[in-house]
């Protein structure tokens, strides 16, 4: 029933300042820099730092310090992307952003990215985080946050889907389609796969 | 693959821009219009003078919606190898030329936010091609020209079409007084850079772009090979059975063509590595901006259309 072998999905590493670029700063879905997101002998120092909290109270930042070791809180990631997306409207080139979370928030921040004008070559990504998957059903375009398993009902068009290993980078999330087309109501178990 | 066969143009008009600026306007001898252009691209003049047969690229300076006629912008060059002089001494009004189709390997970026053009001298060329492009695509642009004192209103008339309300700039103060480092500081994300001119403006805003943290991929460069000239030497063309000997004035690629050797050649500039030839015996002086300095140490491959032999004797696998 699986599909593995899709050669397409993306790949991650740990990530390390590039030292081609002039700025760097690293964007994080967490409320610090996951360990395993960095190269080996990395510290997070290396970068201009933006977490996310996931609650009200955050520390102020009057004017944003916009050098290396600096680090800003925000309260969510809808708040951090809204900052992000107003901060590169007016960066310069030599720009290096990078960011660490779960694959839907490394391709959100791709996303705006690109909007600005950075290209792969510019960004670096590395996976931390659940593996829980966002999935668009490819029939009503309904997105699902934190699928884990291989077939889930879907939200918006009652369809049982069959979640694929195809990932696309501009909707950030995996495609998923129904499972039972050919003989409807013939719906394999529920695997639980992606925790 | 080698560039298309070509076709024989009319001169239909030649304009003295400045001493050593001429314009030549070409349109299709047996009437109709030409294919459209691509912007930023160039096409490939044959000049026969005498028993010596040159094969010029030159870009295209009309606009890419032009197809009645294809205008270029020669300079008379001191140490012309002969193109140059042949074009502005020789050629005349209602000469017919043949020249090949139109290619670019120097296109504008669709998903660039942002054009930052560069030109010095005759590198204004292309910018000419891309200004018409830029504007009919409604494109955010800035460019600025490098030029001498005295042909600062040369390139003030060929850019006032396009100046108005345009960040376009001549530069006559030389290079020391043109700030690079600040301009390409201040890009806005998403830039992209072209340049086109002398070998040492496009190194230095390449050294300068990437010393800024520009990518590579947003820098481009449109190169005219530059000096092919150097010592004689012999080539042996191993698959042909052949030995041609390459003259002081003349490249390697023109040697082989001389001797009736059909070899691969698109740009003849060193740019597009179409005429990259193994090379088996001698060693190289590489003068291309298309092997990495990698490939050339490796010294197994020669770009026949601006590199020459270190040495009296080559032997390559053509």
């Amino acid at each position: 029933m699986s599909d593995q072998g899709i050669k397409s999905r993306p790949t991650y590493a740990p990530l390390a300042p590039d030292p081609s670029g002039r700025h760097h700063l690293l964007v994080v879905e967490a409320a610090e820099v996951p360990a395993e997101a960095l190269a080996e002998g990395i510290s997070p120092s290396a970068f201009e730092v933006w977490t996310v909290a996931r609650r009200s109270a955050v520390p102020s930042v009057p004017a944003m310090e916009e050098a290396p070791g600096s680090v800003a809180t925000f309260r969510s990631v809808t708040h951090l992307f809204s900052a992000l997306e107003e901060r590169l409207a007016r960066e310069t080139m030599g720009l290096r952003l990078y960011a660490a979370g779960a694959e839907p928030f490394l391709w959100d921040v791709w996303g705006r990215a690109q909007k600005a004008g950075l290209s792969r070559q510019e960004t670096a990504f590395a996976e931390a985080g659940p593996k829980a998957r966002r999935v668009y059903c490819v029939h009503c375009r309904t997105m699902s946050e934190g699928i884990t398993t291989s077939i889930f009902t879907c939200p918006g068009c009652g369809a049982s889907l069959f979640v694929r290993d195809h990932f696309s980078r501009r909707l950030a999330a995996f495609m998923a389609v129904q499972v039972d087309a050919e003989v409807p109501g013939e719906v394999p178990d529920a695997e639980e796969l992606y925790a | 693959m080698t560039a298309a066969q070509p076709f024989s143009v009319r001169v239909r008009e030649i304009v003295e821009l400045a001493p050593s600026l001429k314009r030549f306007s070409f349109e299709p001898v047996h009437g109709g219009v030409f294919p459209t252009p691509p912007a930023g691209g160039h096409v490939l003049l044959t000049l026969r003078d005498g028993a010596r047969v040159m094969k010029n690229a030159y870009s295209l300076v009309s606009p890419p919606s032009e197809r009645a006629r294809y205008d270029i912008i020669v300079r008379l060059v001191a140490q012309s190898r002969g193109g140059s002089s042949y074009l502005h001494r020789r050629v005349a009004p209602g000469d017919v030329l043949e020249m090949a189709n139109p290619v670019s390997l120097f296109s504008l970026i669709s998903t660039a936010k942002k054009h930052l053009l560069i030109g010095g001298g005759i590198g204004i060329t292309p910018m000419l091609s891309f200004l018409p492009e830029l504007k009919a695509r409604g494109a955010r642009f800035e460019l600025h020209q490098l030029a001498t004192l005295e042909e600062v209103p040369v390139f003030e008339r060929l850019l006032a079409p396009y100046a108005a309300g345009e960040e376009i700039r001549v530069h006559g103060g030389g290079r020391a007084a043109f700030d690079l480092a600040g301009l390409l500081s201040r890009q806005p994300l998403g830039t992209h850079v072209y340049v086109c001119g002398p070998h040492s403006l496009m190194d230095a805003v390449a050294s300068t772009a990437a010393a800024l943290g520009w990518p590579k991929t947003k820098v481009h460069k449109e190169s005219f090979g530059g000096d092919v000239t150097g010592l004689p030497f012999r080539a042996v063309l191993r698959k042909s059975g052949i030995e041609v000997e390459v003259g002081e004035s003349q490249s390697l690629l023109e040697a082989i063509e001389a001797a009736g050797v059909d070899a691969p050649c698109l740009c003849r500039g060193g740019a597009c590595g179409q005429c990259a030839t193994p090379l088996v015996e001698g060693e190289a002086e590489h003068r291309d901006d298309f092997l990495s300095a990698e490939e050339k140490a490796a010294g197994t491959l020669i770009m026949t259309c601006v590199s020459r032999a270190r040495g009296p004797r080559i032997v390559i696998d053509l």
